[in-house]
């Protein structure tokens, strides 16, 4: 953590699905930057929804959201408000359960697909970079080779390095590891732990509980659309003082 | 049979060898057997021609009139299948808007191109349009009445290509539909625009699924292409029919005509199938 700044500033959010599922109930999270978040919770608890609604995935039904200095006011749906949400996605990489590739391009092309598209820079101008990224990930030798070709942990760290490609300054992860192969697991929890060394800021939703007890620096946990309780790891997995998150975690650690 | 090399320690057991044998050859037999029975039934069609003594060198004599008539039935359909492409796009695009305008009409489109008969569309765009040019004329719109009235060509190229236009824009909606969310949710997240992400994600997937429907509504055109004939036009079938009326050997002609029609779809099948394969790059199914 190198400044203080905010990165990710939530205020009073809610979610509603259809007319009465109320999901996210007045959720406040304030992020700083190079900040290691994990968001646990059991299934159905709203972390995904929550964790999508901050790149607008999910219209938020009301509350307000600001990344990196961008205030969006989730009631408001004007063209402004509609600019800025494409420069918050621009900010925010997010890597899905799913990974989510795309099946018509290879790795390399997968990966040069934001700065060109989005930003405008030219293939030759977007390679040399999205080949780093899939050299830092470890996948120089799939450049050219097609998601349908690839393991799982190999197309989800493809995703990771499709997102950088983007220069965020926030990353989100969606339950990455819920996917794949046990022994996949590993190679792609790597990835996020180096990623955090390099000093950036991470939302991630995870049942992964060596990066949540080891590599994030905050852990808040989620029920019923709000929080029950947060802290340092340290405090939260060996001290919990809620009723519910000591239910919770001593269902998740057995 | 050449006896099995065995690999790297492993070994299959005999039996399993005579099971595999016997799945092979029994591919093999049926390979064979299609075969033999295919030209069994091409023998037996050329002999039932020779009973009923068809006349084959009145069939070589008119082949070349005949296949004059082509160029007419490719412009035509290639003509109409270019206008179905873009109105397809068009149309699926407006079934999938939320804009209520372009939504309602594209539903109208759909709805009211294939509730009715192309006969009936053919004689509207050729008899129908002119008759509204004048009444639009009398209106005060000067010049609609001559623009409106079509020659045969145009307007069969039109009736066509509006036609399958309207079916080829459920077969476009079903394909973009069948992306899966995550695709454009992934587009989203990078930052796309809406049109961006139909343009470089969506679309290009779903081009890989409908290409074979498509394909299928082109090869029915070329064939439905010979409606154009009740305008006079002389393609392949309005020749066909002629000289077969002509000379009363209609039997001789409309084979003629229909093997030279089934010849066309033939190319055309195979030139699908190579475009799949082209297209299906990527899909683990081909490597």
């Amino acid at each position: 953590m190198n400044d203080k700044k905010t990165m990710v500033k939530i205020e009073n959010l809610h979610k509603v699905f259809g007319r009465d599922i109320h999901v996210l109930q007045g959720i406040d999270l304030q992020v700083t930057a190079g900040e290691v978040v994990v968001i646990l919770g059991p299934s159905g608890s709203g972390k995904s929804t929550l964790l999508r609604c901050i790149n607008f995935l999910e219209t938020p039904t009301a509350g307000i959201i600001t990344v990196d200095g961008l205030t969006v006011n989730a009631g408001k749906a004007t063209k402004e408000e509609e600019r800025k949400i494409l420069q918050i996605r621009k900010k925010t990489g997010m890597c899905f359960q799913s990974f989510n590739l795309f099946p018509h391009m290879t790795a390399i092309e997968n990966v040069i697909e934001g700065p060109v598209t989005v930003l405008g820079q030219s293939k030759s101008e977007a390679i040399p970079y999205a080949e780093e990224l899939l050299d830092w990930v470890g996948l120089s030798d799939k450049r050219d080779v097609h998601p349908s070709r690839l393991s799982g942990g190999q197309q989800q760290r493809v995703a990771i390095a499709r997102s950088l490609a983007m220069k965020p300054d926030v990353m989100l992860f969606d339950e990455p590891t819920s996917a794949l192969d046990p022994e996949l697991v590993g190679e792609v929890v790597e990835v996020m732990e180096r990623l955090a060394d390099e000093g950036m800021t991470i939302l991630a939703v995870t049942h992964e509980m060596h990066f949540a007890r080891d590599v994030a620096h905050r852990v808040l946990i989620m029920d019923g659309g709000n929080w029950i309780e947060q802290g340092p790891p340290e405090e939260i997995f060996t001290n919990p003082k809620e009723l519910r998150s000591q239910q919770f975690l001593a269902h998740i650690l057995n | 049979m050449s006896v099995p090399q065995e690999t790297g320690g492993s070994s299959i057991p005999a039996e399993a060898h005579a099971v595999l044998e016997e799945i092979e050859n029994r591919q093999k037999r049926f390979k064979r057997n299609t075969t033999i029975a295919l030209l069994a039934l091409t023998v037996f069609i050329f002999f039932l021609f020779y009973i009923i003594k068809l006349d084959f060198s009145f069939m070589a004599k008119w082949v070349g009139f005949i296949l004059t008539g082509m160029g007419v039935t490719l412009l035509v359909s290639l003509l109409a299948i270019s206008l179905a492409c873009v109105l397809s796009i068009l149309g699926a695009l407006g079934r999938l808007s939320k804009n209520p305008i372009a939504n309602s009409i594209a539903t109208a489109y759909v709805s009211l191109i294939r509730g009715t008969p192309l006969l009936v569309q053919v004689y509207m765009w050729y008899l129908a349009l002119p008759q509204l040019g004048k009444a639009l004329e009398e209106l005060g719109i000067p010049g609609i009445q001559n623009a409106l009235t079509l020659p045969a060509i145009p307007a069969g190229i039109l009736a066509l290509g509006v036609c399958y236009g309207a079916y080829m824009t459920e077969t476009v909606r079903a394909g973009i539909q069948s992306i899966t969310i995550g695709q454009r949710e992934a587009a989203k997240a990078l930052g796309m625009t809406e049109t961006q992400a139909m343009r470089r994600i969506i679309f290009p997937q779903a081009l890989r699924i409908i290409i074979p429907p498509i394909s299928n509504e082109f090869i029915a055109m070329i064939k439905d292409s010979s409606l154009v004939s009740l305008m006079g036009v002389w393609e392949l079938s309005y020749r066909a029919i002629k000289i077969g009326r002509r000379y009363f050997q209609s039997l001789e002609m409309l084979i003629l005509v229909a093997f030279i029609y089934w010849l066309m779809c033939v190319i055309l099948q195979y030139a699908q199938e190579k475009i799949e394969t082209h297209m299906a790059r990527g899909d683990r199914r081909v490597h």
